[in-house]
């Protein structure tokens, strides 16, 4: 029984991890930017389609796949921050709903027109099953946990100390004040999308080899699945993104185990509406920056 | 004036066309016996509505250039349902009301079929469907009400019970675990289930459903390689099964507790994907161009013969039940509605996958093939059918 509990927590966290990775790109999108982006789940798709591409195409390893998923999501993402995502900035809050929205539609149909809408095969990875605590996990689980890890310190440091994440938290506090201090507002825009993209597609070239089916629609369940997160985490808290995907994960996995599978996408939804009565600003906001 | 003039002149000519016209097709009702096809022939699934028409044309030909039937031709007219209800109630009204068609063989959507069922019995004309598998159509079908509509395929209930059967009494499976798509199909596929299970002595264990698109079993499989279960009774979507089949490697069920249902089990990319989960693994299909029976083989080299392509399950349906419409005509003597119906009652009709003849609820006694995934392939097990009990009214 202990065993069995300690086993779902693990599975909850491995879950957790993916939507930590995905979400962190779209919390710190939206603290720069003042847009929930609606398209992220489609760069996610994107950096799973370019490592798909790569191995199916050209044969090449998973490692290189990776790499391969993520710069050619990097490029799409410098195309659309340039002629969009920069524009978002200091514009009514409608614009950026409407301006991800279609983007994500741009997207999903240009890549059901070029490969096709059909569910292609995803045949890279580590899947083998190796044995922790006494269950059996895939190493690219493994795989996946240390990488959220890695992404979370990574992240840490880099908005505490690097000039770029100093820059960063100065716009998600006062537009104007970084434009008067000579803080360049659009390029800082445009890299926060470009790193949130990434980070996206990282997340959907790991979870590829578990999830084995990549097709055109498959970012939307995430840009869903995440959005309770970066509410719950505090709309544009690195940290809060991170405590509130394991908490939705474990959770999940513990309602998928004891209630029932069917009733596993509620449980995001149905802990946000608490989370909105109980505390309106995130689990984890000390208090409200806007 | 010269306005009003020409439109009465348009008139008169539109009635005199009209008349030639009627006229035309009372003399063609003489010489052809009019079929109507309905299937979807545009949107998302035009590729099953040109199978069928294919599948329709090929026995057509086949059975005019033996003589016909009763002395006459059989023509085809064709309609469109693009898959949608509205569509397939108004291709039906074309053929029933401007083509005349004596009889009609559709539709492949079990939807569409749903709501062709009124039009044709208002109308008197047989609907025989060959391709849906929702088990309402004939629940409502005979002595369930309408009784113009014969179906000539398996139900959803025909597959959960001969898989269910299969695995309780070839395998000796007593225990199961539910592991389905939380849609209409899915949930009435293990609903029907249930009902056979008790006289099979099956209970089942754990029951989840999971919606379309999701993509993490973990959990799940871990309650149910906990569980102790035999099996799992799966009806999903095809797309879904690589998934489950490389989680259950994962949590360790693969190569000891099969999946049974039906979600693809058998395509090649799947077993790819996950071949130690897959192994075991039972499926029942309505028809495959593998089937091992002469009439079968013979069929899928004629239909590869003709348009280059091997046959899927909606071409074989479609041949075999215009056939089968042929030989009721047959035995009735004349292309009467009502005395074909009467036939189409009390056939029996040797098919491909054996002998056809229909319950009181007009629905086909159809085998199904049974298949096992053995060594990564698929194995034909052989095919089984399965008697329908109707609720009591």
């Amino acid at each position: 029984m202990v065993s069995a509990i300690f086993e779902q927590i693990v599975n909850g966290i491995v879950s957790g991890s993916v939507y930590a990775i995905v979400a962190v790109g779209m919390t710190m999108i939206f603290g720069v930017l003042r847009a929930i982006n609606f398209a992220h789940g489609e760069y996610y798709m994107l950096g799973t389609f370019g490592a798909w591409f790569a191995i199916e195409y050209f044969d090449l390893p998973y490692p290189v796949a990776i790499v391969i998923g993520v710069v050619a999501t990097a490029v799409i993402a410098v195309v659309v921050g340039q002629f969009v995502m920069q524009r978002i900035v200091g514009a009514p809050p409608e614009t950026g709903v409407l301006a991800t929205l279609g983007i994500a539609l741009v997207l999903q149909n240009t890549v059901i027109l070029v490969f096709g809408g059909g569910y292609k095969f995803f045949s890279g990875g580590y899947i083998e099953p190796v044995s922790i605590f006494g269950f059996t996990l895939a190493e690219q689980r493994v795989l996946i946990i240390i990488v959220c890890i890695l992404v979370f310190v990574g992240l840490e440091l880099m908005v505490t100390y690097s000039r770029m994440g100093k820059a960063m938290r100065a716009v998600s506090q006062n537009i104007e004040c970084c434009a008067v201090v000579g803080i360049d507002v659009p390029q800082v825009a445009l890299r926060t999308f470009i790193l949130g993209a990434c980070l996206a597609a990282l997340s959907g070239v790991l979870t590829a080899p578990v999830n084995v089916s990549v097709y055109g629609g498959m970012g939307e369940i995430i840009t869903f699945k995440t959005l309770p997160v970066i509410i719950m985490g505090g709309l544009g808290n690195v940290r809060g993104t991170f405590f509130a995907a394991m908490i939705l994960g474990i959770a999940e996995s513990l309602v998928a185990t004891y209630v029932g599978l069917q009733f596993r996408d509620t449980v995001g939804f149905a802990t946000l509406m608490l989370v909105l009565m109980w505390r309106p600003h995130g689990l984890f906001s000390a208090q409200a920056r806007f | 004036m010269m306005h009003k003039l020409d439109r009465r002149a348009f008139c008169f000519a539109m009635g005199l066309i009209g008349l030639g016209v009627g006229s035309v097709d009372v003399w063609a009702q003489d010489a052809t016996i009019r079929l109507g096809i309905v299937a979807p022939m545009s949107g998302p699934n035009a590729r099953y509505g040109s199978f069928s028409l294919r599948g329709a044309q090929l026995a057509i030909e086949e059975i005019n250039n033996a003589g016909g039937v009763v002395g006459r031709k059989i023509a085809i007219n064709s309609g469109d349902s693009q898959g949608t209800p509205v569509e397939g109630v108004s291709a039906t009204r074309r053929l029933i009301d401007l083509d005349k068609v004596d009889f009609i063989i559709g539709d492949v959507s079990s939807s569409v079929t749903l709501a062709m069922q009124p039009v044709a019995e208002d109308a008197g004309v047989l609907l025989l469907n060959a391709a849906s598998s929702n088990p309402k159509i004939t629940y409502a079908a005979g002595v369930g009400g309408f009784k113009w509509t014969f179906r000539n395929y398996p139900t959803d209930e025909n597959r959960a019970l001969i898989v269910i059967q299969y695995a309780a009494e070839k395998r000796g499976f007593t225990k199961f675990a539910v592991l389905s798509v939380d849609t209409d199909y899915g949930r009435a596929a293990v609903d029907f289930t249930k009902k056979y299970l008790p006289g099979l002595k099956g209970t089942i264990l754990t029951e989840d459903y999971y919606k379309e698109g999701e993509v993490d079993f973990r959990s799940v499989l871990a309650k149910i390689r906990d569980s102790g279960a035999q099996a799992i009774i799966m009806y999903g979507n095809a797309d879904t099964t690589p998934i489950i089949g490389r989680q259950m490697i994962e949590v360790g069920l693969a190569g000891k507790v099969p999946l049974i249902g039906n979600a693809e089990f058998n395509t090649e990319s799947t077993i790819k994907a996950a071949p130690k989960a897959l192994e075991g693994a039972v499926e029942a299909a309505a028809w495959l161009p593998a089937w091992d029976a002469p009439k079968s083989l013979a069929f899928v080299e004629k239909f590869k013969a003709k348009y280059r392509e091997t046959p899927n399950n909606h071409a074989y349906v479609h041949w075999e039940t215009v056939h089968l419409l042929a030989k009721a005509i047959e035995a009735a003597g004349s292309a009467d509605r009502a005395k074909v119906r009467d036939a189409l009652s009390k056939i029996k009709y040797d098919s491909a996958m054996g002998e056809v003849t229909f319950d009181d609820h007009n629905q086909a006694r159809l085998p199904m093939i049974l298949l096992q995934i053995e060594n990564g392939k698929p194995a034909i097990k052989g095919a089984y059918a399965a008697e329908i009990k109707y609720p009591a009214k």
